[in-house]
């Protein structure tokens, strides 16, 4: 496969995602600034300004109308996306570090940094998934995490729960409607920050990706460990594939620790795991720079990352990945793994 | 400017009926459904070149999500707005191939590429130690019966290497070791049993590779010895890069010597290197000639 290069950044990536049809990817770097990119071909639709600090984070809702964004100027933006219009703001204390729409595009989830006396907070904004709507000023809900603060957070099925990943390691399961403290379950290593957090594409079960080198697989709903994937190095994201059963995980060094050891030591690959028999199948190379984030397209098709060198790399996946399949896989599904 | 450049001088007026000038361009709709296009061009030499192309035509169906078409046809903004569509050269490119192909046995296979380009040290594991007095496996000098028994070869033993030597590289050469079992007296290391070869020779430590050094000319000014071990060691282990620099202004004289740890390594990089273009000088590469 031959990927597309994307060097729309001038700084490092914090996340990318695709809308739900698989058409658009949305990066967004340190620098200010969301781009919007056909998958396909990698073309440029469009840029959006407004934003006055590193951005974070960015969503967009399954109709592909709004597209939201969380940045450390301490607010959540939502834009036209086809005329890359701000149309609205929403102010906070602190950064913003994760959102995440739900199912249908009403309710938007903020993270928002512990920092200057605030305690890290989940926030849900109602919205009205069209662009000339009045979107409410009014925070529907608020988490507040006062053991340890939340660092990602996605919504479960059916909006029932809010599922977040903090810093100390742990997953927590809030309801969606109350904000109530359901679970709290210890997913990772003691202290290692779970870096990422991405839903399988019906929601009822989710990855993990943290510091302590290990990706995990829950189910949404009673938080139960389902699988461990085990890697190298530490982890900044992990990503699920539909159609077939493997699951992405992105890494490297801490880009303060790249200078310190050699530079084939920094092991910038992403890396493919069979989501259910945990095996690590692959890797591919090309970034000069850890793995910030991976998207997979909704559809299976392709992935992309982005990393700290700046770059989104955007692959089509070919033969190769299609045909494979455990000798198990192939006895009794016959056309691989279809199902998944 | 342009204008007046494109507009037609009235001096190149006789030109138009020119025997010279090209025909036109003529497609032709042939029976099995393909067209030929016949087309003519000058070349750089000024010949009249015909070109004769026969295309097919196919339609391709492709279903396409209505919504991802709308969206295709949406137009651009931000920093892109006003551009024309298609991917623009300074935001998209393309990378480099990748093969990627998931395998259970990913990991086993990746250790097994490693084991061809066999390291130094793994070949060192293996390697026994044997002592040259009393053949037990201690170095020489931790020898218990040091200065009470003579070496095994002087007493015509024989079999037996020396120190640190892979089994079967002293059945080459038993006759070296022939030299200093007649006398009793002393005999230099290098002339020892199973001293094979390293003691042969004086001069530096570098000489005895000189089979597998690589002299380098051509080298831009500004090169530096890191710079040149990069695109070597891609070959192989490099055990030496030599680059000859002036003494005052500390710049490169223009040539260079690299070392492989094997001629192989080094005939590959040879063949590869010579001609490539570094600096803005292409390099010239080849096995260097040894000094006498």
């Amino acid at each position: 496969m031959r990927p597309i290069l994307l060097q729309g950044h001038e700084r490092s990536l914090t996340q990318i995602k695709y809308t739900k049809d698989g058409d658009i990817l949305f990066s967004c770097a340190k620098d200010q600034v969301i781009c919007a990119w056909f998958s396909a071909n990698g073309e440029r639709l469009g840029t959006y300004h407004g934003h006055q600090g590193a951005l974070w984070t960015v969503d967009i809702d399954p109709s592909t109308t709004l597209l939201a964004s969380g940045a450390a100027d301490n607010t959540v933006r939502l834009w036209d996306i086809r005329t890359g219009k701000c149309v609205k703001v929403w102010n906070f204390d602190t950064a913003v570090k994760r959102v995440d729409f739900n199912e249908d595009g009403t309710r938007l989830l903020a993270v928002t940094e512990k920092r200057m006396g605030f305690l890290g907070t989940i926030v849900v904004l109602d919205v009205i998934v069209d662009v000339e709507a009045e979107q409410s000023d009014e925070k529907a809900l608020v988490i507040t995490c006062d053991e340890s603060k939340a660092t990602v957070a996605a919504w479960s099925y059916l909006s029932r729960y809010i599922i977040a990943g903090h810093e100390d390691g742990s997953v927590s399961q809030y309801d969606g409607k109350t904000g109530e403290l359901i679970y709290n379950s210890p997913a990772h290593e003691e202290g290692m920050q779970v870096t990422d957090l991405q839903m399988s594409s019906d929601r009822t079960y989710f990855i993990t990706a943290s510091k302590d080198k290990s990706a995990k697989l829950h189910s949404s709903r009673d938080l139960t460990l389902l699988k461990t994937y085990l890697s190298d190095t530490p982890l900044n994201t992990a990503a699920i594939t539909p159609k077939k059963p493997f699951v992405i995980l992105g890494g490297g060094q801490a880009a303060m620790d790249v200078t310190t050891t050699g530079a084939r030591q920094g092991k910038f690959e992403a890396r493919f795991y069979h989501k259910v028999f945990e095996d690590e199948i692959g890797r591919v190379k090309g970034h000069f720079g850890p793995l910030n984030t991976v998207a997979v397209d909704p559809l299976g098709r392709g992935y992309a990352s982005g990393g700290e060198d700046g770059y989104v790399r955007v692959h089509a996946f070919d033969r190769g990945y299609f045909d494979f399949g455990y000798e198990v896989e192939r006895e009794v599904g016959g056309a691989g793994a279809g199902g998944y | 400017m342009s204008k007046i450049a494109n507009r037609p001088d009235w001096a190149d007026d006789d030109e138009f009926d020119d025997p010279n000038a090209l025909p036109p361009q003529t497609v032709t709709t042939n029976k099995d459904g393909t067209k030929t296009v016949i087309s003519y061009r000058f070349d750089d030499s000024g010949k009249r070149i015909k070109t004769t192309r026969r295309i097919r035509t196919t339609i391709k169906k492709e279903t396409v999500n209505p919504r991802v078409a709308e969206r295709r046809a949406w137009s651009k903004f931000g920093l892109e707005k006003g551009h024309a569509a298609g991917p623009s050269f300074d935001t998209t490119s393309v990378g480099e191939n990748i093969i990627f192909r998931p395998s259970v046995t990913w990991k086993k296979d990746g250790k097994e590429e490693k084991k061809v380009g066999d390291d130094p040290k793994e070949k060192l594991k293996n390697m026994k130690v044997k002592c040259r007095i009393c053949d037990g496996e201690h170095f020489t000098a931790r020898c218990p019966f040091k200065g009470t028994m003579a070496p095994m070869g002087e007493d015509g033993a024989g079999g037996a290497g020396a120190g640190a030597t892979a089994d079967g590289s002293d059945d080459g050469q038993p006759k070296e070791g022939g030299l200093g079992t007649g006398g009793g007296g002393y005999v230099p290391p290098h002339l020892r049993k199973g001293a094979a070869g390293a003691g042969e020779r004086m001069g530096g430590k570098y000489e005895r590779d000189d089979l597998a050094t690589l002299r380098v000319t051509n080298v831009s000014e500004f090169a530096e010895e890191n710079d040149l071990r990069e695109i070597f060691e891609r070959f192989g282990r490099v055990n030496r890069v030599f680059l000859a620099k002036d003494r005052e202004t500390q710049r490169a004289k223009g040539f260079a010597f690299i070392s492989f740890q094997e001629r192989s390594d080094a005939a590959k990089a040879c063949e590869k290197i010579d001609g490539y273009g570094y600096g803005h000088l292409i390099l010239r590469v080849e096995f260097a000639k040894r000094a006498t």
